[in-house]
């Protein structure tokens, strides 16, 4: 992957299975340790990766960032049926609590001494060293319960505003610890969130609530000098990629993003909106892993490279979210051996 | 003047506005109207306007929140004035969101379409085990068990829950929803039914209810 996103030759497309939760339960590790544990999350990820081969090196992330970074509490996925850390208590409950909410100190706000434990131990193997930002309606949807934000957003928008400018400037502070540690060359940022999914609003919510702040984040790590870019719209929000495209042309299309859109949104759409400049990593419909047989995981992926490899900018087989962590092992190992037999350069 | 404040109720309840939806369900009162009508008619219809812009993605979540708030605030004052023998009895439906999974939203948003449409809702929260689903259904002699997950994690369940609500009521129909789950998978777990998001919700458990 790493090859693709410097321009190197590669033999064959890479595999990024987006494997947080599968991870930990194919080494056999909890989900909440997962979460809980830096050296738990690294070392399944790498363990995972070099079982099955594919290309993606450790990250921290989960969508529920926000709340407990801004003062409320999570809980981690240790009971069965839980996949990924889970609100308890949110920060923002009246619209007074808005005014007293405090800009963390990003060094020591919720998960992110986690997540940066992570990114040194990647450092130390000259793996990019991930953090997230962006995704201000899901982050904000954290701080202030998902519904209340929803309903704010038409009842009192001044304070959902107010958060997200408050979460802009936490975010700010985090990619300057990033970056101050370890170089931005070495950084890679992970963006995403599930709320900004037209399932929920509207494009033009998007347009109003976080447009101007996804555009300012993004120009802001970039003129830190970080190079790499995951972006992960999550869910269908085919109807917000022309948003997408303006924070690009707005960033003056710099860097070296990688899309990776929810199954709703076709790759000839996003090859469409961003293939002239941005690789596409994409977007086999996930919950089939867990459901679906080795042999039609195999056709899912054989149809997803054929399509994503006509992207003139690069093409990376994933998920179109999270791979389910009760994924059989074997459906991973599908996703490589379609690699290996449709997604060959040689 | 009753077809006004009735439209009035549909209007208020479409626009999400709360002060408007008081407003009418005092004028239909002060008329002497039926207040199941004024419910019915007024403010079910008004929901089931927001249900099927919803549907055609002409309306989305903040905005069906508000619609809630202002039907909720009608409802408020119309209940009280319902007459015993006025309603037919209406069916049951014990909703949840399976075990593991705190994600609702989805669910309230299909109970608050159902209850417009006339269902009697038991709304049993998230993160609910098979057990209690099945209590539920055995106490309240429901007519439908509707489950709900965001996550893969969590939507592994619902065979469980299927399963044994069947057990203990086999007359009772399952139907389920939610953002991992698709027709195949529903027909695997064995449920009677399935519904992509809220807006087909109610169309889904009256099909049902009507094959029973």
């Amino acid at each position: 992957m790493f090859g693709l996103m410097t321009g190197q030759k590669i033999d064959r497309i890479p595999v990024s299975p987006f494997a947080m939760g599968y991870a930990a339960k194919v080494c056999g590790f909890s989900i909440g340790d997962f979460y809980a544990n830096a050296k738990v999350n690294f070392r399944s990820q790498l363990m995972a990766a070099d079982m099955h081969g594919y290309d993606s090196s450790p990250m921290y992330g989960y969508a529920s960032i926000g709340a407990w970074e801004f003062g409320g509490k999570i809980g981690f996925p240790y009971e069965v049926g839980h996949g990924a850390p889970y609100v308890i208590e949110h920060p923002v409950e009246t619209p007074e609590d808005v005014d007293r909410l405090e800009i963390p100190d990003p060094t020591r706000a919720g998960s992110n001494p986690i997540s940066m434990e992570v990114a040194k131990q990647c450092n130390a193997l000259g793996l990019p060293a991930v953090f997230q930002v962006g995704g201000f309606i899901t982050f904000a949807g954290n701080i202030m319960e998902p519904a209340r934000m929803l309903l704010w957003m038409i009842r009192k928008p001044e304070l959902v505003h107010k958060v997200i400018s408050k979460v802009l400037a936490f975010q700010k502070l985090t990619a300057d610890w990033y970056i101050d540690t370890f170089g931005p060359e070495k950084c890679m940022v992970f963006s995403g969130g599930a709320t900004e999914s037209n399932k929920l609003i509207s494009a033009k919510q998007f347009e109003t609530f976080t447009l101007p702040n996804e555009i300012a984040i993004n120009k802001y790590v970039l003129d830190k000098g970080i190079h790499s870019v995951l972006m992960h719209p999550c869910a269908d929000q085919n109807a917000n990629i022309p948003h997408y495209r303006k924070i690009r042309e707005e960033c003056g299309w710099r860097g070296r993003y990688v899309w990776n859109f929810g199954p709703e949104t076709p790759l000839e759409k996003q090859i469409e909106m961003f293939g002239a400049h941005d690789i596409i990593g994409g977007n086999v419909d996930p919950p089939s892993f867990q459901t679906k047989s080795f042999d039609e995981v195999i056709m899912l992926c054989k149809d997803n490279i054929e399509r994503g490899m006509k992207n003139p900018s690069g093409y990376i087989l994933m998920p179109g979210c999270e791979l389910p962590p009760l994924t059989p092992p074997i459906n991973v190992h599908a996703m490589m051996t379609a690699a290996r037999k449709f997604g060959s350069f040689e | 003047m009753n077809e006004e404040i009735l439209n009035g109720l549909a209007d208020a309840v479409i626009a999400g506005d709360v002060e408007k939806a008081e407003k009418c369900a005092k004028d239909s009162i002060s008329a002497d109207m039926d207040a199941y009508t004024s419910i019915m008619e007024g403010c079910a219809k008004g929901m089931n306007v927001v249900s099927k812009k919803y549907e055609c993605g002409e309306t989305y979540v903040p905005e069906i929140l508000c619609s809630a708030e202002a039907m909720n605030a009608a409802m408020d004052i119309l209940k009280p004035h319902l007459k015993a023998d006025a309603t037919a009895v209406p069916k049951k439906i014990v909703l949840g969101v399976t075990k593991g999974d705190v994600h609702e939203i989805g669910k309230n948003l299909v109970k608050l379409m159902l209850e417009a449409a006339g269902f009697k809702v038991i709304d049993l929260g998230k993160d609910v085990p098979t057990e209690k689903f099945v209590a539920a259904v055995k106490e309240e002699n429901a007519d439908i068990c509707a489950l709900s997950a965001l996550m893969t994690t969590s939507m592994i369940f619902m065979p469980d829950v299927i399963r044994e609500v069947k057990r203990v009521k086999p007359s009772i129909v399952t139907m389920v929803g939610g953002g991992p789950l698709s027709a195949a998978t529903a027909e695997t777990y064995g449920a009677d039914g399935y519904a992509k998001d809220a807006s087909v919700a109610v169309k889904v458990a009256k099909d049902l209810v009507r094959s029973v």
